[in-house]
């Protein structure tokens, strides 16, 4: 497998892995006033904080589930580390059980995927392992290289805020496509240094405090679409 | 070393350090002794003075007392305290720090804190502000070992009243049992990429609760959240200029008779 098709497939939105229930932060951030031009700042934010952690734990997940034998407690552990709020914790793990539910169809066998079995750090919460993780894994599986991995993770991010944009900040879609494109050079600035990270330890954890802020009131705000 | 108190040195008329003294640490360390916590070591530093105040209760008491004017660029403050093996510490502050105008330069706030096992620390600081100009790298880390608490303020705030604020990088590192329990990053080096929405949009001021190695049982919904590990954290992103933190003095105040 040339990874080539897979990559594709991880960015795609219509993947059946219940994606479509997360908003990457834009609904809890609608709700405490966000407004639709401020969405590109978002979505620069995103890339310099939480989506940069996100795709160098992905690489690191990658890497982990090629070597022998496959370990992938540590990342976990770190990532959990760098996401100190409970619901967007939880949010990752959910959206994780559904890509690991497309890892077993695919990949069961593969030793990256059969480890995840073994990726949450007893003691902790959550108990099931964080999106980045089980996407790394899915990609070592599928033969994914590492750029094009931290690639479809970001891009993956400002998709999700952007889609959820239609439905919460309702505008010209072609806006939204416009935006992303504008996003290139951070994007690929985020890529570069989730490529450069060489361990657990010394994953990013930069932080976007009111990004957590928003995402505790969240639970709390009625007639919610999305769980984060 | 043992239980001495050493006075603070004498600071320049004009605010200038003398030579070698702009990173000397200042200590503090604690030891468990039979029923009551011994003060083992108290040195001043080039930027606080730890005093022992009278002791409530089990814990020894010790206040941080500034000891220069504030950070000017070339500081580097650094701090080490050292809680024993099921020894009790509540350090508190006397006032806030003020980082000023660097001019160009830049200055840094080292602390690293070591609580053995059953240890347990209260840490309750004052405003760390970063007035326009300052450029500042703030540290801290903090190692637990089994059963060991510590319980955290810390308020970091973008300028005085009316300045849009200096620069700041604060990293807070903590390991319980030798494993990460939170490691954060508060990159505010950069004036625009901080007001992006959802870093801190127009807010000036981060404060923080922060219990580690243990979950309190009260939770203060939805100010706060549990870490992943035994641990929780209560933030409030704010624009004003002052502490504007009732709420989290609540929190402290709740967390205090649990940690």
């Amino acid at each position: 497998m040339t990874g080539e098709l897979a990559t594709l497939l991880l960015c795609d939105g219509r993947l059946p892995v219940g994606a479509y229930t997360y908003s990457a932060g834009l609904e809890p951030a609608v709700a405490a006033g966000l407004t639709r031009d401020q969405v590109p700042g978002l979505l620069r934010a995103r890339l310099r904080t939480v989506s940069v952690t996100e795709a160098a734990a992905a690489v690191l997940a990658l890497r982990a589930g090629l070597r022998d034998p496959v370990d992938h407690a540590p990342v976990q552990a770190a990532l959990a580390a760098r996401t100190p709020t409970a619901p967007l914790r939880e949010a990752s793990a959910a959206l994780g059980r559904g890509v690991h539910r497309l890892a077993r169809r695919l990949a069961a066998d593969h030793p990256a995927v059969a480890a995840l079995e073994h990726a949450a750090v007893p003691g902790t919460a959550p108990a099931r392992p964080l999106r980045p993780i089980v996407t790394g894994a899915l990609a070592a599986a599928l033969g994914v290289g590492e750029a094009a991995l931290a690639r479809t993770v970001l891009y993956d991010d400002l998709q999700t805020v952007t889609s959820a944009a239609l439905k919460l900040l309702p505008g010209d879609p072609l806006d939204a496509v416009a935006w992303i494109l504008a996003c290139e050079p951070q994007l690929e600035a985020a890529v570069a240094e989730s490529r450069a990270v060489t361990s657990a330890d010394s994953l990013p954890a930069r932080s976007a405090p009111l990004t957590e802020q928003w995402a505790l009131e969240h639970p709390h705000n009625e007639r919610r679409l999305f769980l984060a | 070393m043992s239980g001495r108190y050493e006075a603070p040195p004498a600071s320049g008329e004009d605010g200038t350090r003398c030579a070698g003294e702009t990173s000397r640490p200042t200590v503090v360390a604690v030891e468990r002794d039979g029923a009551r916590n011994r003060i083992d070591a108290l040195r001043p530093g080039a930027f606080l003075a730890p005093m022992p105040l009278h002791a409530r209760g089990g814990a020894a008491r010790i206040a941080l007392v500034g000891t220069t004017a504030g950070l000017v660029a070339g500081d580097a403050l650094a701090l080490d305290v050292t809680v024993g093996p099921g020894a009790e510490l509540e350090l508190t502050e006397t006032a806030g720090l003020v980082a000023y105008d660097h001019r160009g330069g830049a200055s840094s706030w080292r602390a690293r804190v070591t609580v053995a096992a059953g240890g347990r620390l209260q840490w309750e600081g004052k405003p760390f502000v970063a007035a326009d100009g300052a450029r500042v790298d703030r540290g801290l880390e903090v190692f637990l070992g089994h059963g060991a608490t510590m319980l955290w303020r810390d308020t970091l705030v973008l300028g005085r009243s009316a300045e849009r604020g200096g620069s700041v990088r604060s990293v807070t590192r903590v390991l319980h049992e030798g494993r990460e329990l939170f490691v954060e990053e508060l990159d505010l080096t950069d004036h625009q990429e901080r007001q992006l929405p959802g870093v801190l949009g127009g807010s000036r001021v981060v404060d923080a609760v922060a219990a580690f190695g243990r979950t309190p049982a009260k939770p203060h919904a939805p100010l706060t959240t549990p870490l992943a590990g035994p641990g929780a954290l209560a933030r409030t992103v704010t624009p004003g200029a002052a502490r504007d933190g009732a709420c989290l003095d609540q929190v402290w105040r709740s967390w205090a008779t649990e940690l």
